[in-house]
């Protein structure tokens, strides 16, 4: 494929902050021409939210905002004048998709919600991804990142049963569960569009991915009723299973050998020592019998290990094995990632060069994704003013005037 | 149900419809026409299911002993059996399967047969192994140059790590998410229920769709989705806090970052509060105001005008003076009541919802969320999640039960065109069950 796939789309952008942001530039990263809607007034918060490029603040320092907004057109339009709000009936009047991640209510306050966006645009595919779905008792309750990761069970499910809830340590649902659903919502209905000729209106509540993708641990309680405990990295029936020290501040390995055949390459490599040879071990039943024993003799015996060389030794041996990398370790070192072109430098007008991730899959022979670095507020105002409301220089420097642009 | 617009079921419809396609009616849906072939485990199940929820035909090809989804649990019944593995049974809803030996030429036939007529084919073979049988994309595309594969690997199709083998837990450490998760003085934890391996099924369903979308100007693809890469997606600020501050992000659970956030005991559990940090100048007052409203009169002291700053937020002082009064309250009362009294003054507090909470919340009942799916083997109904997403036009359907090992071999066999003696030839050579 020498172009990419959604070239031809364009998406009226009025989403900001995680999950909408990421969605959108799913899109953009494969051709679409998505065009960010913010202005100087309401400005996506995430341009302000660390970190910022050599540590100093700015809109347009962001690397939060940057890597959420990459191969996206910017324009500044002012919401709260009338030719504002006429612009973005235009903008929508020429896109393929509509998509905004407020709190309900929010479009229909500018007269964009869908029934009005149908107006502009009858066949048009509009999401709405707010926090709770679009109704309900609960739909206009305050959420961020966070308390997403504790309705969805994730907070509670992960972690020591001992300690307080962790979760993942990150927004997860904003990066993953979301995104990936909410894109392919809007793809499968693109879809549907071109057979049929009919758009349609998607509702993605985004507590509801995150449970979706938990519905084995959900159906456990609902027909068994067994609640899950945490259990830190234990996995039944597994062991050993888990992540154990190397050399060195805070390096530590994956291991997973709960196999006869991997169990007996791991004792191997590691020079069969008399705990790991009794008759006990031999087989699966009696390791996970046996876990608190081969846990922490396992935990003794990477110590002094450097964490790269036992995982190469370990996966020589056809043992599961990875080194718990860190942030540091994947830009810089990894060399599958390298292998993989996944770093992507992109130049940035007020960034400079900065790095990117390229998407988690490669499309045979299209071109690089993302396409371009993320955009300065209202970088691209005259330019979609030219080329998609095809105004004059005269025309926009009456808008500027008028405050519409800003 | 939601307020959702109810779209015009007829509408203006412009475009014709491809051939052989039912778009009327009250069975509509997205990816109707659509046929896919489902060989992957659990790295890309849920991607078959996508395309099945929303449609699709979709085809599970299992090996004779069944698909190793089957050997996870938790179980029905906590019964260790195959049809009764419970991420099996929900990750394969919607879909038809059929069990044949793929490493046997009479079942390699069989799938190049099935592969001719398929739209995509979703696998996660380690490299090679496609080939290896003669059905990789080279050999399918060539009989059908629409064909779009997917194959999903733990660290793709090549590179110095294409053969390294992988679980979940050293998917989710190589791709760096892990480090972030757990308390500092532990090691860090992995996240809850193979979210390594459902990442890549879900970014899977985004590029499948993708190149699904764009087969209509040209040709199909073959895609090499890295389920190490996949994980790194969710790293959020930490690669740019290493790229633009040089600042490595580490794991923090357990600790309050400052006064007003974090986990609290409560009656039943515990809660998530966030009314400092980001939202500390929008959420505190409420916050403050609440105590003062339940009779916590120390609670006035929070209102001088030190309690906006930041900084002063995050030192143990601020901490521990806003946790003796807040915690005592929190421990008094519920998760649910904490959750909605809390949410109605507008501040952002939250339950930490465990199974239990999750399938008796009033929001997602009102969204009808959880469904009845059927399982065949013990005739049970089970309470599963449904709609991720709600599709005005073409919704999200409860399909058809997840299938039993080999349930759908002589349907599928028969629409392609083997007749009693050949099915009959393939069982006695051991292509098929």
């Amino acid at each position: 494929m020498n172009r990419l796939p959604l070239e031809g789309i364009r998406v009226a952008d009025f989403t900001w902050i995680g999950a909408g942001s990421f969605t959108t530039k799913l899109l953009a990263d494969h051709g679409a021409d998505v065009i960010k809607i913010e202005s100087h007034g309401r400005m996506d918060s995430l341009r302000s939210s660390r970190p910022y490029q050599g540590g100093i603040p700015g809109i347009n320092r962001s690397g939060y905002f940057a890597d959420r907004n990459s191969s996206k057109r910017s324009v500044t339009l002012n919401m709260k004048t009338a030719e504002g709000q006429e612009l973005a009936r235009r903008l929508i009047a020429t896109s393929d998709v509509v998509a905004n991640n407020f709190t309900p209510g929010t479009m229909e306050k500018f007269g964009l919600g869908y029934e009005a966006v149908r107006e502009i645009k009858q066949d048009i595919v509009y999401i709405a991804m707010s926090m709770q779905g679009a109704s309900g008792p609960e739909h206009k309750y305050l959420g961020y990142g966070l308390t997403m990761g504790a309705l969805t069970g994730l907070q509670f499910l992960s972690g020591l049963p001992d300690r307080e809830p962790a979760g993942t340590g990150t927004n997860f649902s904003d990066h993953i569960p979301n995104p990936c659903h909410a894109a392919f919502a809007v793809l499968a209905a693109l879809h549907h569009r071109r057979r049929t000729g009919e758009g349609q209106y998607i509702d993605l509540g985004q507590t509801e991915p995150t449970i979706a993708l938990l519905g084995p641990t959900m159906a456990q309680f609902s027909a068994n009723g067994d609640v899950a405990e945490r259990s830190g990295n234990e996995r039944l029936p597994l062991s050993p299973h888990g992540i154990y020290p190397c050399r060195g501040d805070d390096r530590w390995i994956a291991i997973s050998a709960w196999d006869d055949r991997s169990w007996i390459a791991l004792t191997t490599v590691l020079g069969n020592p008399s705990w790991s040879q009794g008759a006990e071990f031999s087989d699966a039943v009696g390791r996970w019998a046996g876990r608190a024993m081969i846990e922490a003799e396992l935990a003794a015996a990477t110590r002094d290990w450097d964490a790269e060389t036992l995982m190469t030794t370990l996966q020589r041996a056809g043992v599961a094995a990875g080194v718990v990398r860190t942030a540091a370790d994947i830009v810089d070192e990894d060399p599958q990632l390298r292998h993989r072109n996944h770093w992507v430098t992109l130049a940035h007008p007020e960034m400079g060069n900065t790095v990117y991730n390229a998407p988690p899959f490669r499309i045979e022979g299209a071109p690089q994704a993302p396409r371009f670095a993320a955009p300065l507020l209202g970088q691209h105002t005259d330019d979609v003013c030219a080329d998609v409301f095809g105004l004059s220089q005269a025309e926009i420097a009456k808008l500027r005037e008028a405050g519409a642009l800003t | 149900m939601s307020n959702a617009p109810a779209a015009d079921p007829v509408g203006a419809v412009a475009a014709a419809p491809s051939v052989g396609v039912s778009t009327s009616g009250a069975s509509r849906t997205a990816l109707a026409g659509i046929k896919v072939l489902d060989l992957s485990g659990l790295a890309g199940q849920y991607c078959g299911k996508q395309f099945a929820d929303l449609g699709a035909d979709v085809i599970l090809v299992e090996p004779l002993a069944g698909s190793s989804v089957r050997r996870d649990g938790p179980f029905l019944d906590d019964k260790a059996h195959i049809e009764f593995s419970l991420p099996f049974t929900y990750f394969n809803a919607g879909k038809r399967g059929i069990a044949l030996d793929l490493e046997r030429s009479e079942g390699q036939r069989i799938f190049r047969r099935l592969a001719r007529n398929a739209d995509l084919v979703i696998e996660t073979e380690k490299p090679g192994t496609m080939a290896r049988r003669g059905i990789d994309y080279a050999a399918l595309s060539a009989a059908n140059p629409q064909l779009v594969m997917t194959s999903v690997t733990p660290f793709g199709q090549s590179g110095p790590y294409a053969q390294y083998v992988a679980e979940d837990i050293v998917a989710l450490a190589l791709g760096g998410l892990l480090y972030l998760g757990g308390y500092p003085d532990t090691p860090p934890t992995a996240a809850h229920g193979n979210q390594a391996y459902l990442a890549a099924a879900q970014f899977a369903s985004v590029v499948s769709m993708m190149a699904l979308f764009a087969v209509n100007s040209g040709r199909g693809q073959h895609i090499d989705v890295s389920i190490q890469e996949c994980v790194v997606m969710g790293m959020e600020t930490a690669i740019q806090f290493y790229d633009l501050e040089k600042t490595v992000r580490k794991r923090a659970s357990g600790q309050p970052i400052m006064a007003g956030v974090g986990v609290f005991a409560c009656a039943d559990g515990e809660i998530y509060l966030m009314s400092g940090g980001i939202a500390s100048t929008r959420f505190w007052e409420n916050m403050v105001n609440w105590l003062i409203d339940e009779g916590i009169a120390d609670a006035r002291q929070l209102l001088e005008s030190k309690w906006k700053s930041h900084d002063y937020l995050a030192t143990g002082e601020a901490k521990e003076i806003f946790s003796g009064l807040f915690a005592p309250f929190a421990k008094k009362h519920t998760k649910v009541h904490l959750y909605q009294t809390g949410q109605s003054r507008r501040i952002p507090i939250c339950p930490i919802n465990t199974p239990r909470d999750i399938l008796a919340n009033r929001q997602l009942d009102h969204r009808g969320f959880f469904v009845q799916q059927h399982h065949t083997p013990s005739g049970q109904s089970l309470t599963v999640p449904g709609a991720p997403y709600k599709l005005s036009a073409t919704p999200w359907r409860q399909a058809r039960p997840a299938p039993r090992l080999g349930e759908h071999t002589t349907d599928i066999l028969t629409e392609l065109g083997y007749d009693l003696a050949a099915q009959a030839a393939l069982l006695k050579s051991g292509a098929i069950n």
